[in-house]
């Protein structure tokens, strides 16, 4: 159950019948709510209608493909979390996937508990994250002139210039905002925002962390909010480094 | 791809040996003539030096051409004999020319074997690499049956789902193994096709009698999926082509317009054959999802799905218009496709030659 109690609503999108009743079945029994989409612009087309909580998205449809959906949804700033499920399981492959803004990424053909949890994970990321945004001190972030709107994935920078922040960048944010002046190592920020075994590297983290800095810095190469501890993580200072 | 690597590089490296070898034969070759003509003049001048002492010893100077035959004794003077000179600078011309010709030959069937092994490294890369695009696909292909399969058989094991629900599970992973089957059986045809293995006969044969025989045999489906076939072949259209292979792609043909159906909930499929100019065509077509015109080529392709599966009970493997496109070319014919775009429905026509009537 998400935090609103009711049951969260899955889309699957699955052009091979079988498999798609499978899933749908399985989400079923475990008590969420499922519809479903056979190729690409089906799902884009619900998609501008209803709303759910995760969508499950073969990359290989006919026409638009997994990830073409993905980005898609992504530029439209349709941040609903996305687990790709593939037939080809390579690490660039993996990579793509979750570089076009999805959120994890399951090679078939997969164990259904292993798929299971792997949906209760990113529902579990996306409760807390919402659960943390709920109210509003904390849906708000203010810090070095900037102001965040964890809602709504926006933020205004020191210099006035408005920015949409991508729902993994959103998230590392608040995860750094939870524990504001702690160190938090890079496993932890790959274990809260993106699960436990999704990406090949600890690297990505400090991409973002980059993209943050660009954002939310006076300079960028001196970061007084964003730093890093060497060897170990980032530490997030909403008053600035003295 | 290690060991061709390391072939093409010792391969290049040895024509470029042998290009340098040749090169350097050529300026050898070149010099030695050069130097080989230069002796002989300067043979020939002491032999101009030594008649010129003759001379002026007082032997006379026919004594003297007597024996030194090269040398030209004229108003007491000797010197070599312009006609020696000239033979000398023809013959260093000729040996330069000759030198010329043959290096121009050698580096020419260096360059054609360059060429050649060239050809042949680039085919065996476009082997190798459609070999593995064809692994690629096939395993792709076969990935998603059996994560169905897995799916199912895992449900069953953690769910322990009543009688009825389990049946429909296991009717299911039948429909699944059933898949796989025909995913095999096509992945081996289309092997075979691809390689010419295929010994295709050519019979003269009453295409409404295949006709009739694949419709039979999908007229079970057709009518659970709601699709009525309609057919308008006449008994007398005789086709050169092989038994089976005439089956398969009517069949293969036909299992596309109720795979293109199945979206749509139904529909119907039209069979018309007509002898026209030398062939008889059959068109089917079909009210179905239809395609962009510009897929028409590309349906023809290997492992090519432009609509998704759609339901009642249909799995296209993405092989089948590829054989029945490798089919008519064994048998001489043709087939094509065309849709107005998607949702117009699709038609498909197939040429085969026809039986030569009696002489009149």
């Amino acid at each position: 159950m998400s935090a609103q109690g009711k049951a969260p609503r899955v889309l699957v999108v699955e052009d091979d019948p079988h498999l798609a009743a499978g899933v749908m079945e399985n989400l079923r029994a475990e008590g969420y709510e499922v519809s479903a989409a056979a190729d690409g612009e089906q799902a884009l087309e619900w998609l501008k209608a209803e709303t759910c909580e995760l969508i499950v998205l073969d990359v290989m449809l006919p026409g638009i493909d997994g990830f073409g959906v993905c980005r898609t949804l992504r530029a439209q700033g349709n941040s609903t979390p996305v687990l790709f499920l593939t037939a080809r399981g390579d690490p660039a492959d993996r990579v793509r996937g979750l570089e076009s803004g999805g959120d994890d990424y399951l090679a078939k053909p997969f164990h259904l508990q292993e798929f299971l949890l792997r949906v209760r994970a990113i529902l579990r990321r996306w409760d807390w994250y919402h659960s943390a945004s709920a109210t509003a001190a904390t849906a708000i972030m203010s810090f070095g002139g900037n102001e965040v709107d964890f809602r709504v994935f926006r933020a205004r920078a020191w210099n006035g210039e408005a920015h949409e922040l991508t729902e993994k960048e959103a998230m590392i944010l608040k995860v750094l905002a939870e524990h504001g002046g702690q160190i938090v190592s890079r496993e932890d920020l790959l274990e809260k925002v993106w699960g436990y075994d999704v990406f090949p590297s600890t690297r990505t983290v400090d991409n973002f962390i980059l993209r943050l800095r660009k954002r939310f810095e006076r300079d960028p190469a001196n970061p007084r909010h964003f730093l890093t501890v060497w060897g170990v993580g980032y530490r997030f200072l909403k008053d600035g480094e003295p | 791809m290690k060991s061709l690597r390391v072939f093409q590089l010792t391969t290049l490296a040895l024509v470029l040996v042998s290009v340098v070898q040749v090169g350097w034969w050529l300026l050898d070759q070149r010099s030695y003539a050069h130097q080989s003509v230069a002796a002989a003049r300067t043979a020939y001048a002491e032999q101009a030096v030594a008649a010129q002492a003759l001379i002026e010893a007082g032997v006379s100077p026919e004594r003297v051409t007597q024996v030194l035959p090269k040398i030209l004794v004229a108003g007491g003077r000797a010197e070599i004999a312009p006609a020696v000179n000239a033979a000398l600078g023809a013959e260093e011309r000729s040996r330069q020319r000759q030198y010329a010709w043959e290096g121009a030959f050698f580096l020419l069937a260096l360059g054609l074997c360059i060429a050649v092994i060239a050809r042949a490294l680039r085919a065996e890369a476009r082997v190798l690499e459609e070999q593995d695009s064809f692994l690629a696909l096939v395993s792709h292909q076969f990935k998603t049956p059996l994560a169905s399969l897995q799916l199912s058989l895992e449900t069953l094991a953690l769910r322990a789902p009543p009688p009825e629900q389990a049946r429909v599970l296991i009717d299911r992973m039948l429909s699944d193994l059933t898949r796989m089957e025909l995913m095999v059986t096509q992945i081996l045809e289309s092997a075979r096709l691809e390689r010419g293995r295929v010994d295709l006969r050519c019979e003269s044969l009453q295409l409404a009698g295949a006709v009739g025989r694949v419709v039979s045999q999908l007229e079970e489906r057709a009518r659970k999926a709601r699709v009525r076939i309609a057919v308008h072949v006449e008994p007398q259209l005789q086709v050169l082509s092989d038994p089976l292979a005439l089956d398969v792609v009517v069949r293969n043909v036909l299992e596309n317009a109720l795979a293109a159906l199945a979206p749509v909930g139904g529909g119907e499929v039209t069979l018309t054959a007509r002898a026209v100019s030398g062939e008889v065509e059959l068109a089917v077509r079909d009210s179905g999802v239809g395609f962009a015109p510009a897929d028409g080529a590309r349906l023809f392709q290997k492992f090519t799905r432009l609509h998704p599966g759609g339901g009642a009970g249909y799995y296209g493997t993405g092989l089948g218009l590829f054989i029945v496109r490798r089919m008519m070319e064994l048998a001489h014919g043709r087939v094509s496709a065309h849709s107005d775009g998607p949702g117009q429905g699709a038609s498909f026509v197939l040429a085969w030659p026809a039986v030569p009537g009696p002489p009149a």
